[in-house]
C-alpha cells in the first residue's frame, strides 16, 4: 500500500503526443478572424534625445490600422522588481530619450506584414545624439554619462554614477580572517554575454473583446504577465485573460513583461481587431534581452589544510540600459556564494550599472555559472598552492545535513559532501588528476584533464505571486480534472503534477485530464521561472487531491460502515482494510457524497507557499530576510581534451552528481540535467552575444553558434536521494532545472587548466586564450 | 497617401500571384501564392497546417524542417513556386489518426522531446534518414540531424530515439 505507483517513475511526458504530432499549439499557431500584423520601430542609437516624431504618413498609409507611441500610454512603469528602493524604472515606449539600441519607440498594426513595415519606414524621427556610455567601470566613474538622472541614489555615499542597484552583505571579521589565514589569494574572473537561444521566438497575440483583452504570448508564468499587463493599461486583472499556449523553450528570456506585449495589448484595444507581434530572430539578438556578465574580483585565505577563514567578493553587473534583473543577480550572486561552503568571514558586495547596453534578463543558473566559475577555479588554485587536491579542500569546506546559513536559513539534508565524494569516485578524479599536465604524452597534441565544480541552487523563493493554487474537480465516473496555473516550458510539470495526483488518489495518469496556465480557469501560480514548480506547486496539487481524498474517504466510511482509518485507495475503489470485500467505486462514492452531501461532487482545494512564516523575500539590499526552504545541491565533473596546437577543447564527458531531494520523475530530472550540460558547453567554448558600441554584431545563429548535434558530450548523472515521498504527507524537492549549468562550467575551466597548466580566468574558453595561455607557459618554463 | 503592399508595382510591374498544385501529406492542394512567398508559410498559412514550426525565417535553425518528394528541406528558406507539383510532407503526415508512429513513439520513450519546437523538424530530417537508412551509424544519424538545432536536450535523447526505433540496442528509458 506504500509502495509509489507513480511517483519516482520515469513517467513519460503528459504532453508528449501532442508535441510529436504537431498539434501543440504554440503562440505562433494562434490564427483568429482579421488579425493585424504588428511591429515595432526600434532605436538606430544607444543614447539619444527624442527630438520630434511624425507619425502622420505612416498613419495616413493603405492598410495601416494604427499607431502607438508612448503617448498613447498611461505613462505607467514598469520593472523586473518593484520596490521603494528600486521603483519601476522602464515606460512601456520611449519617453523623449532612447538609451539603447533597439529600444521600442513606436509600434503599427497594420492588415499585413509588408504594409506595417512600410509604415515604420514611414515614421520621421529626429533624434540629438548623446554620449554613450558601455564599459561598466567607466559608467561606474564621476563625470560618465548617466543614464538614468533621476534613479534614487543607492550608493550615497559613492561618488560612482549609473548605480542601479547594491547588494551588501556579510559576516564575522574579514580582516581578522585574513589575517589568521597562512595563505590568501586575490584574482579577478570575467564573464561574457551570452544568450538564452530559445527555438521559439516571442510571440503575442492580443484581442480587446467585450471589454476583456485576450492574450495569448511565450512565457514562463502566465500570472505574472497578467500582473505586469494589467498595470501598465491601467486594467483591473480581472479585464486581463492571459490564456494558455506550448512555449518554445524559455531559459529565463520570456519572464519579464516586453514592449511588444503592450503593443499589443494596446493596438486591439484602439483598432477593436486582434493584433500580432513576432520578433524575429534579428531583433531578438540585437534588442531583446540577453543573460548578465559579471565581473567577480575574489580574495579568499585559507588555512594550510584548506579550511577557508575568510572570503571577499567584488561583483559588478553590467546591466544594460534599465534595471531588468540586474539588481537581483547582485544579490543571487551571494546566495549561490554563501551556499555550498562554510566561510566563518565574508564580506560582499554587488553592484549593477546601468550601462547603454540592451535590458537583461535573467538567464538559466541567473548568476551562479559566473560565481562558481570564479570561486572553484580559485578554489583548486588554492589547493595546488598548498599542496592538497580538489577533492580534499571541498570535503573539508562542504556544508554538512542540518547547518544553518548566514541568513538563518537550513540545508536540511544536505547531500554535497556525498555528491563529492560519489563524483569523486567515479572519475577517479584523485588519480587522473594532473596525469597529463606532469607528464604529457609524446606522439599527440591532444591533452586530457578532469575537474570539478560544485554548486547549490535555491528551490523556490517569495515573489509574486508568492504561491500557487491547485484545484482537483473529480468527474462523477472517478475520473479527474485539474486545474494548475503552471506552465510547462518542457521541463515537465503537466507530468510532474499529475503523477502527484494520480499517486495520492490512486488513479492512472489517463484517468487525468490537466488544464493549465489560464488566469481565467485556474487558481493562481508561482510560474516557472523561480525554481519552485515542482516544490511550490507540486505540493499544492498534493494537498489538493489529499484534500478530495478526505472527502471521498468520509463519504464511504458512512456508506461502508466503518471509520475512515479502516480504509485505503486502490485503482477507484475504496477498500476496507479489515474485510476487503466490503468496498465501493469511486463512481458510487461520489453518487453518495452528490445524494447526501448537499450535492458536493468533490473538489479538492490544495495550495503552498514556500517558507510560510516569512512576510516577504529577502532584501535585495542587505540580504537579510530568509531565502528558500530547500538548497539542492550538486558536483559535477568534466572530463576535457584540448588540443595544443589548435587550442581547442572539447568536453567529452561530463558527470553530474547531483541532491535534488527526491526525484518525482528520474526521466525528466535527466532531460534537465543533459539539456543543462549542453547549454554549459555552449556557453564555455561555442556562444558569445559580440557588440561593439551597443550594436549586436552576430544576429543569426550562424554567427551564434549554439552546440549542434556534433557538439553533444556524454552526460552521465547519479542521484543522491536525502528526501523521501510519503502519500498524504508534504516533501521537499529540491531545484534540478537551472543550476546544473554552473558547476559544470567551473568543472570544464579546471579541467583545462589539468589538461594544459593554462588556467583562464574569463569565458568563453576560446582556442585564442587557451594558445596564449600555452605560450606563456613556454616563456616562463625557458 | 501611395499604397505599399502585394498590391504595388515595381518597376511598373506587378508582382503576380500564382496558382500552384501540390501534394501535402497525401492530399492535393491548389494554392494561390505571390512569387515571393516561401513554403513555410504557405503550409502555415494557405494550408492551415501549424505544426512546421517557424524558428528564425533564415535557414538557421531547421524547425521548419519538411520533406519535399522525400528531401530534408528547410522551408522557411524554400519557395512555394519551387514546390510545384511536388510531394510535401510534414509532421502531421506521421501518426495515423490516434496511432503514433514507431519513431513518435520512441521520441516519447526516450524524452527526446521537451519544449517541443525543434520536434516536428527534428522527426521529419529523421523520418528521412530512416527512409534511406534503417540502421544508421552514429555518424549517419549526426550528419542527418546537424542542421535542427535543439535548446532542450542536449541531443542525446534524440540520438537515442532514432537508436532505438532503428533497432540498435537502445531500450526505452521512460514508462
Amino acid at each position: 500500500m506504500n509502495q509509489l505507483r507513480h511517483v519516482g517513475k520515469s513517467v513519460k511526458r503528459k504532453d508528449g503526443p501532442d508535441k510529436v504530432t504537431g498539434r501543440a499549439v504554440y503562440c505562433q499557431d494562434v490564427r483568429l478572424p482579421g488579425m493585424l500584423t504588428g511591429r515595432i520601430l526600434r532605436s538606430p542609437h544607444p543614447h539619444a534625445k527624442i527630438v520630434s516624431i511624425d507619425l502622420s504618413k505612416a498613419k495616413a498609409l493603405d492598410g495601416v490600422k494604427g499607431v502607438i507611441t508612448i503617448e498613447d500610454s498611461k505613462g505607467i512603469k514598469h520593472g523586473f522588481v518593484e520596490t521603494p528602493r528600486y521603483p519601476p524604472d522602464q515606460e512601456v515606449l520611449a519617453r523623449d530619450r532612447v538609451v539603447h539600441v533597439g529600444e521600442e519607440i513606436a509600434a503599427v498594426a497594420a492588415i499585413d506584414d509588408i504594409t506595417a513595415q512600410a509604415a515604420l519606414e514611414l515614421i520621421d524621427i529626429e533624434y540629438e545624439i548623446l554620449p554613450p556610455v558601455f564599459n561598466p567601470h567607466k559608467a561606474m566613474q564621476e563625470g560618465s554619462p548617466e543614464i538614468h538622472p533621476s534613479h534614487p541614489k543607492v550608493a550615497e555615499k559613492e561618488s560612482f554614477s549609473n548605480i542601479g542597484g547594491k547588494t551588501e552583505s556579510g559576516w564575522g571579521d574579514v580582516e581578522q580572517g585574513f589575517a589568521e589565514a597562512d595563505y590568501v589569494r586575490e584574482d579577478r574572473y570575467e564573464s561574457h554575454l551570452r544568450t538564452h537561444g530559445y527555438l521559439e521566438p516571442q510571440v503575442t497575440v492580443a484581442h480587446w473583446e467585450s471589454d476583456k483583452l485576450n492574450v495569448w504570448t511565450s512565457s514562463m508564468g502566465a500570472f505574472n504577465k497578467r500582473a505586469k499587463l494589467a498595470k501598465v493599461l491601467d486594467l483591473p486583472y480581472s479585464s486581463v485573460r492571459v490564456h494558455k499556449a506550448y512555449v518554445g523553450g524559455a531559459f529565463g528570456g520570456k519572464i519579464d513583461l516586453y514592449s511588444h506585449e503592450f503593443c499589443a495589448a494596446r493596438l486591439s484595444m484602439l483598432t477593436g481587431r486582434p493584433v500580432r507581434f513576432v520578433a524575429s530572430r534579428e531583433e531578438i539578438f540585437s534588442a531583446y534581452r540577453h543573460g548578465q556578465p559579471l565581473v567577480v574580483e575574489l580574495k579568499t585565505g585559507v588555512k594550510k589544510d584548506g579550511t577557508l577563514v575568510a572570503q571577499e567578493l567584488r561583483i559588478i553587473n553590467n546591466a544594460g540600459a534599465y534595471r531588468g534583473s540586474g539588481v537581483v543577480v547582485v544579490f543571487l550572486a551571494w546566495g549561490f556564494t554563501m551556499a555550498p561552503y562554510r566561510v566563518p568571514n565574508l564580506k560582499y558586495e554587488g553592484y549593477s550599472v546601468y550601462t547603454n547596453h540592451t535590458t537583461r534578463a535573467p538567464q538559466r543558473g541567473h548568476g551562479c555559472p559566473q560565481v562558481r566559475f570564479a570561486i572553484e577555479s580559485q578554489l583548486d588554485t588554492i589547493a595546488e598552492e598548498i599542496g592538497i587536491d580538489p577533492i580534499e579542500i571541498r570535503l573539508r569546506n562542504a556544508r554538512v545535513p542540518d547547518e544553518e546559513l548566514p541568513n538563518k536559513d537550513n540545508v536540511h539534508q544536505a547531500g554535497l559532501q556525498e555528491c563529492i565524494k560519489i563524483a569523486a569516485k567515479k572519475t577517479n578524479l584523485v588519480a587522473k588528476y594532473g596525469r597529463d599536465r606532469k607528464s604529457p604524452p609524446q606522439d599527440t597534441s591532444i591533452r586530457r584533464g578532469v575537474g570539478i565544480g560544485i554548486s547549490s541552487y535555491m528551490s523556490g523563493t517569495l515573489i509574486y505571486p508568492n504561491g500557487s493554487g491547485v484545484i482537483v474537480k473529480m468527474n462523477d465516473d472517478g475520473s479527474a480534472i485539474v486545474l494548475t496555473g503552471a506552465i510547462d516550458l518542457g521541463q515537465g510539470a503537466e507530468t510532474v503534477i499529475t503523477q502527484i495526483i494520480a499517486e495520492e488518489l490512486s488513479l492512472d495518469m489517463d484517468d487525468i485530464k490537466i488544464i493549465a496556465s489560464d488566469t481565467d480557469t485556474t487558481p493562481q501560480d508561482i510560474g516557472a521561472w523561480i525554481s519552485g514548480l515542482t516544490y511550490v506547486t507540486g505540493n499544492a496539487a498534493r494537498q489538493a487531491a489529499t484534500n478530495a481524498r478526505a472527502k471521498l474517504l468520509i463519504v464511504a466510511a458512512e456508506q461502508m460502515n466503518v471509520t475512515a482509518d479502516d480504509l485505503y485507495l486502490d485503482n477507484k475503489e475504496i477498500i476496507s482494510q479489515s474485510n476487503p470485500d466490503n468496498r465501493l467505486s469511486y463512481r458510487e462514492v461520489i453518487a453518495a457524497s452528490v445524494a447526501n452531501h448537499r450535492g458536493d461532487t468533490v473538489i479538492g482545494e490544495g495550495f503552498w507557499r514556500t517558507m510560510r512564516d516569512e512576510p516577504n523575500h529577502p532584501s535585495l539590499a542587505t540580504t537579510k530576510g530568509r531565502w528558500t526552504e530547500n538548497y539542492a545541491f550538486s558536483a559535477q565533473t568534466a572530463e576535457v581534451e584540448v588540443d595544443i596546437e589548435t587550442g581547442e577543447a572539447r568536453l567529452a564527458k561530463a558527470l553530474t552528481v547531483h541532491d535534488c531531494g527526491f526525484p518525482i520523475n528520474p526521466g525528466l530530472v535527466k532531460g534537465q540535467i543533459d539539456g543543462q550540460v549542453s547549454m554549459a558547453l555552449g556557453h564555455a567554448f561555442m556562444e558569445e552575444v559580440m557588440t561593439k558600441d551597443g550594436y549586436t554584431l552576430n544576429t543569426s545563429w550562424l554567427d551564434y553558434r549554439m552546440p549542434t548535434i556534433h557538439n553533444m558530450a556524454e552526460s552521465e548523472d547519479a542521484d543522491v536521494i536525502t528526501e523521501q515521498y510519503e502519500v498524504g504527507q508534504s516533501y521537499r524537492t529540491k531545484e534540478v532545472g537551472e543550476g546544473l549549468v554552473s558547476g559544470i562550467l567551473a568543472a570544464i575551466a579546471n579541467a583545462i587548466y589539468d589538461a594544459t597548466g593554462v588556467r583562464l580566468h574569463s569565458t568563453p574558453f576560446s582556442p585564442e586564450k587557451i594558445l596564449k595561455g600555452l605560450r606563456e607557459l613556454e616563456r616562463h618554463q625557458k | 497617401m501611395n499604397q505599399i503592399n502585394d498590391r504595388t508595382t515595381v518597376n511598373g510591374k506587378k508582382s503576380r500571384s500564382r496558382v500552384l498544385e501540390m501534394s501535402i501529406n497525401g492530399e492535393a492542394h491548389e494554392i494561390t501564392v505571390k512569387p515571393r512567398v516561401m513554403l513555410l508559410e504557405a503550409i502555415r498559412e494557405k494550408i492551415g497546417l501549424t505544426g512546421t514550426k517557424d524558428g528564425c525565417e533564415s535557414g538557421t535553425c531547421g524547425a521548419c524542417t519538411v520533406l519535399v518528394d522525400g528531401q530534408p528541406t528547410l522551408s522557411c528558406i524554400t519557395l512555394a513556386v519551387e514546390c510545384e507539383d511536388k510531394n510535401i510532407r510534414t509532421v502531421e503526415d506521421l501518426a495515423d489518426g490516434e496511432n503514433l508512429n514507431y519513431l513518435q513513439e520512441a521520441f516519447l520513450d526516450q524524452g527526446g522531446t521537451q519544449c517541443g519546437f525543434c520536434t516536428p523538424g527534428m522527426l521529419m530530417s529523421a523520418t528521412a534518414l530512416l527512409e534511406k537508412n534503417p540502421k544508421p551509424t552514429r555518424d549517419d544519424i549526426n550528419k542527418a540531424l546537424e542542421g535542427n538545432l535543439c535548446r532542450c536536450t542536449g541531443y542525446n535523447s534524440i540520438v537515442d530515439s532514432i537508436l532505438q526505433v532503428s533497432d540498435q540496442g537502445v531500450k526505452p528509458r521512460l514508462l
